[in-house]
């Protein structure tokens, strides 16, 4: 991460070609980021939390996903 | 990722339903056309179904009225029966931690299917984007999402893991090609976020993030997980197919690593 960016994400590679490979795309590894991020600079597509609720919808860092149309 | 590699054209939707945004991204060749406005509204469609059926706050809907004692679940759409035979299901896997089934206030158990239908609705709306042909889509209610790639070597959608202490940062990525990811905490709306053995709040833990390959099955998994508090990580550690992040109290985490 670099001024507040994401530079370089490393995705977990598994082996394919076993015919599972639907199964084991879905287990992919969290990744942890050690700076703060904001969505903006982020090169997020989606966000996965406990808050998201139509209330703070428009505080939430989807929101402002959505609205980046990325 | 390639440098090389064509600047992505994904195309968003969102709306609100169950009091819940639901934002879709799609990308490829039904992006944003008819064919993807179709299908979009059918998703919708399919949530606001579900909602007057299984909606808790409805106190008309099939599962409010079968709370109240004035119909039985054969009075039910089909789909009612489906979902308390999952929430037993996680029930049996869980220990009794999670249930559908929840100690009240007055002492008496309250019928409560949210934990499961969220997670199973979306599953089932994700059904018409399945049928949109070389494009790929990642739908989230409230912070609980579905996603496809269809090309193996592809990018994966990228999933910000939200920071339980503050929703304005997020503490982690998970690149999914392909599966689900569900996050329970403690903000955590319509959901009752007790260990249900006890009818208490769990202690010990911030949230906890399921990946696997259904949503369904994600969900339940991180609202059982993070019922259990300070067990989450070990319970999910024994569960096939799930990997994920448990976010403890203090602000550190485990990272759940899938069974091989």
């Amino acid at each position: 991460v670099a001024n507040g960016t994401i530079t370089d994400v490393s995705v977990v590679e598994y082996p394919n070609g076993n015919g599972r490979d639907q199964e084991i795309n879905a287990r992919a590894l969290p990744v942890l980021i050690q700076e703060t991020l904001k969505a903006q600079s982020a090169d997020i597509d989606m966000v996965s939390g406990a808050t998201v609720t139509s209330d703070g919808y428009l505080e939430s860092l989807q929101s402002a996903l959505d609205k980046a149309g990325l | 990722v390639s440098a090389a590699a064509p600047a992505r054209q994904t195309a968003r939707f969102v709306e609100h339903v169950m009091g819940m945004p639901i934002s879709l991204a799609l990308r490829g060749r039904h992006a944003d056309d008819d064919a993807a406005a179709a299908a979009w509204a059918a998703v919708m469609g399919t949530l606001r179904e579900v909602d007057r059926v299984f909606s808790t706050y409805r106190p008309d809907s099939f599962v409010s009225r079968m709370g109240r004692g004035e119909i039985d679940l054969a009075d039910c759409p089909p789909e009612v029966a489906d979902v308390l035979t999952l929430g037993d299901a996680a029930e049996r896997a869980s220990g009794g931690a999670f249930s559908v089934r929840l100690p009240g206030p007055d002492g008496r158990t309250v019928l409560d299917p949210s934990g499961v239908v969220k997670g199973w609705a979306v599953e089932r709306a994700a059904a018409a984007l399945r049928e949109l042909p070389d494009t790929d889509y990642c739908l989230s209610a409230g912070g609980d999402l579905t996603c496809r790639t269809l090309d193996p070597g592809g990018r994966p959608w990228h999933i910000g893991v939200e920071d339980p202490a503050d929703p304005r940062r997020f503490l982690a990525v998970v690149p999914v090609l392909t599966g689900a990811v569900a996050t329970s905490g403690t903000a955590h709306r319509g959901q009752h976020l007790v260990d249900a053995r006890s009818g208490r709040p769990p202690s010990g833990v911030a949230s906890v993030t399921v990946v696997a390959r259904s949503l369904t099955w994600a969900d339940i998994d991180a609202t059982a997980a993070y019922a259990m508090g300070a067990e989450a990580a070990r319970w999910l550690e024994t569960r096939p197919g799930r990997s994920g992040l448990v976010v403890w109290d203090d602000g550190t985490t485990t990272t759940v690593e899938p069974v091989v």
